[in-house]
């Protein structure tokens, strides 16, 4: 009974980031919900005990639960277009600043770069100051280096102002910390595939929006030099709008702000070194980390490459350019939740072992595609290339947080938080390859680093649960290995077990036995002797 | 849906083979062309090392070669002058590369000015385009014959492009007026932030003493 509402972690994504109830060392749910002496105790939409939301439905506005999931997805998203706002327009900054290939693509490799450190940074702060202020500080602290990109004169500053505005990208860790503590665990997946790749639209939006901007106010007269400047003041002041409608409207818990609740018991963190220790040590974090490096690392290098490819190689006008550019990013739209429900569908047939073939397969095409992409020569197949690799890339990124809640149960929150800063360092490493130099023509480099993703990929076959099995190898036929249980709780002490702090762990792994493939789940249908009995 | 899209991707396919087969007309090579005009292109101000885009002027001459034969001249009908980048400005730079077809040429994209070609040597006062960008130019002649395409050519600097060049400072796209309002969000912003901030925290304070 209480596995139906705690949030059934046989769905992908559970609890993407969020600190929520992992660490908390109260096992019933009751105890977790908080005093509030706020209002809003009332719900448009159905709850459970924590006061979640169990229901989706993305045309509604309601408070708490909507809104907290389109102000999150719409702040993710306009950080998105910040970040890569200047990648249509380098055909106009590369002559106003006088810049070469390199400062090009290195101020590529520093504009993904910031957010390695501040997306890790972004976890602590949502856990100490709550969602909104997260996400508040994320838009509205960076709004005024997207508007100093008016004082630029060179490459230098270029660089600088472009790694600053990368900052902005931890706004994916505090959306889906906001969304985790408002949706319950079963449809979570969903809701985090959504406001994933809702968000990651903005990098395709932005390659519509600038050089559309950037023609209306040269229409108005500026010069060219002068309106890329001026164009750069939208999406900084989006920022500060959304910021502004994320502290107004917003609300950091279903039942209130964190400030105006009593954080009474349920707050009882885990010691960081700890959970930082777990996540490092195993080994399938860094081919997590390694895998989302070349499918979101390589989706947030075309963004920055696309736009100027197109416009070099086929001759596109700027506007022309950009539009194709942006359907790269479009496709994320459905995209990367179709990975996520892909992901869901295979483990429902297969288990574990069915989520890693698919996440192998959707990279690997992608990739494929991406080799394809730089060998085209004429514009119709370069376009139809890119977006097959698109949907295939984007597909993997929802396919792989599919199989990232699985990884630890005590070190969740890291792990997503350093699978995400891996999609950064994958986009900077490739910058820096294969974009920044030329040595490689931009279509060489696409094509080299599909191939360098398709190699890449090949780790996830070395994933390898000892409960579940892998793409290659069956699930461990040991007695004791073989459970759930065994897995979750070796990431605790004897200590700590014997305080019963690995209870939540326990509770987490009964839950995932939907992970077994359903051949397996059946035929182990006994009730094994870890589990409550739910009838007595 | 299987169907739908075997016969999009198919049609994108036909299309883009249909699209190759329309190179019937002969692509125009630089290396095919006459050397036969001499252009000289000299900075008005005297002793200046960078001009400046907008303000600075480039007499630009030209006239048939006296060592060319007496009809060369015959076939073109129109001349185009254009600024070309030095190979200085073009390392590193891989939009700027020089081909020598000519449509894929991108060494000369800044066109100053087309005419009908008279038989007698020309001039012209060029005010450098205020769009210009930073780099270091010289100046091509084009003869476009009476199909469109070029026939014949002739540039300020010799074959390596090393002699008689100019640097062109361009302007640098910043005023006053942006750094301003630039300055008047930004603080907008933080400002904004702090103001919550503060109010949240007082409205916290309050309700904890009550």
């Amino acid at each position: 009974m209480a596995s139906n509402e705690e949030g059934s972690i046989g769905t992908s994504l559970h609890g993407v980031t969020a600190r929520e109830q992992v660490f908390s060392f109260s096992v019933d749910s009751s105890s977790q919900t908080l005093q509030s002496d706020d209002p809003t105790a009332k719900f448009t939409l159905p709850v459970d005990s924590e006061h979640r939301a169990k229901v989706f439905k993305p045309l509604s506005f309601a408070k708490p639960h909507m809104r907290a999931f389109h102000l999150g997805w719409i702040s993710f998203f306009t950080c998105f277009i910040s970040t890569f706002a200047a990648a249509p327009l380098v055909p106009i900054i590369r002559d106003n600043l006088d810049l070469t290939k390199t400062d090009v693509g290195n101020a590529g490799v520093a504009s993904v770069s910031g957010a390695i450190f501040s997306r890790l940074a972004m976890g602590a702060v949502c856990d100490l100051l709550g969602a909104r202020y997260g996400t508040a500080f994320s838009l509205m602290l960076t709004a005024p280096t997207v508007f100093s990109m008016s004082f630029v004169t060179g490459p230098v500053g270029y660089l600088a102002v472009r790694f600053m505005i990368g900052f902005c990208l931890a706004t994916f860790v505090s959306c889906q910390y906001w969304t985790s503590v408002m949706f319950n665990g079963k449809i979570i997946g969903l809701v985090n595939g959504c406001a994933g790749g809702w968000g990651d639209m903005g990098g395709g939006v932005t390659q519509l929006l600038m050089p559309m901007v950037f023609q209306v106010i040269r229409l108005a007269g500026a010069t060219p030099f002068m309106a890329w400047r001026i164009a750069f003041f939208i999406p900084g002041f989006l920022q500060v709008v959304v910021g502004v409608l994320v502290l107004t409207l917003g609300q950091d818990l279903p039942d209130g702000n964190l400030s105006t609740l009593q954080k009474s018991g349920q707050v009882s963190k885990d010691k960081f070194s700890k959970v930082f220790w777990f996540a490092v040590k195993n080994y399938r974090t860094w081919i997590l980390f390694v895998l989302y490096g070349f499918s979101m690392g390589i989706e947030l290098t075309i963004n920055n490459v696309i736009s100027g490819y197109f416009f070099d190689r086929f001759n596109l006008k700027l506007q022309t350019a950009g539009i194709v550019a942006a359907s790269f990013g479009m496709a994320n739209f459905f995209a990367r939740p179709f990975g996520g429900y892909a992901s869901d569908l295979a483990a429902r047939l297969f288990g574990m072992r069915g989520r890693l073939w698919i996440l192998w397969i959707f990279q690997t095409v992608g990739a494929l595609f991406c080799i394809w992409l730089g060998r085209a020569s004429s514009l119709p197949i370069a376009i139809l290339a890119m977006m097959l690799f698109s949907v295939g890339t984007q597909a993997a990124c929802g396919a792989l947080f599919g199989v990232a809640p699985f990884v630890s149960r005590r070190s969740l929150g890291l792990i997503s938080g350093l699978t995400g800063a891996g999609g950064n360092f994958g986009s900077g490493l490739t910058q820096l390859l294969f974009f920044s130099t030329s040595r490689f023509s931009t279509a060489d480099g696409l094509s080299l680093m599909g191939a360098m993703a398709v190699l890449c990929t090949v780790p996830v076959a070395f994933i390898h649960f000892p409960q579940w099995g892998s793409m290659f190898l069956r699930p461990s036929s040991d007695g004791e290995r073989s459970k759930e249980e065994y897995y979750y709780s070796s990431e605790w002490t004897e200590e700590e077990k014997r305080q019963g702090l690995h209870e939540g762990s326990i509770k987490f792994a009964e839950n995932s036995r939907s992970e077994r493939s359903r051949k397996v789940a059946l035929a182990d249908f006994p009730t094994p002797e870890t589990r409550t009995p739910t009838h007595v | 849906m299987a169907v739908q899209t075997f016969l999009f991707a198919s049609l994108i396919f036909f299309s883009s083979s249909i699209e190759s087969n329309h190179g019937a007309t002969e692509v125009s090579l630089f290396t095919n062309l006459e050397n036969s005009l001499e252009v000289t292109a000299k900075p008005t101000r005297v002793g200046v090392v960078v001009l400046e885009a907008g303000k600075d002027m480039v007499r630009i001459t030209w006239m048939l070669k006296s060592s060319a034969k007496v009809n060369d001249d015959a076939s073109f009908k129109t001349v185009e002058v254009k600024l070309c980048y030095a190979p200085i400005s073009q390392v590193d730079r891989p939009w700027r590369k020089t081909h020598n077809e000519l449509s894929r040429d991108r060494s000369c994209p800044h066109k100053i000015v087309s005419k009908p070609y008279d038989k007698i040597p020309q001039s012209l006062n060029w005010t450098i385009d205020r769009e210009t960008p930073t780099g270091t130019y010289f100046v091509r002649v084009y003869g476009i014959g009476v199909n469109g395409q070029e026939v014949a050519y002739g540039q300020s600097s010799d074959a390596e492009k090393t002699t008689n060049l100019f640097s062109v400072e361009g302007i640098s796209g910043r005023h006053t007026s942006l750094d301003i309002a630039s300055i008047c969000f930004s603080v907008f912003s933080f400002g904004t932030l702090l103001v919550f901030l503060v109010k949240e925290k007082r409205k916290a304070n309050l309700q904890q003493r009550k």
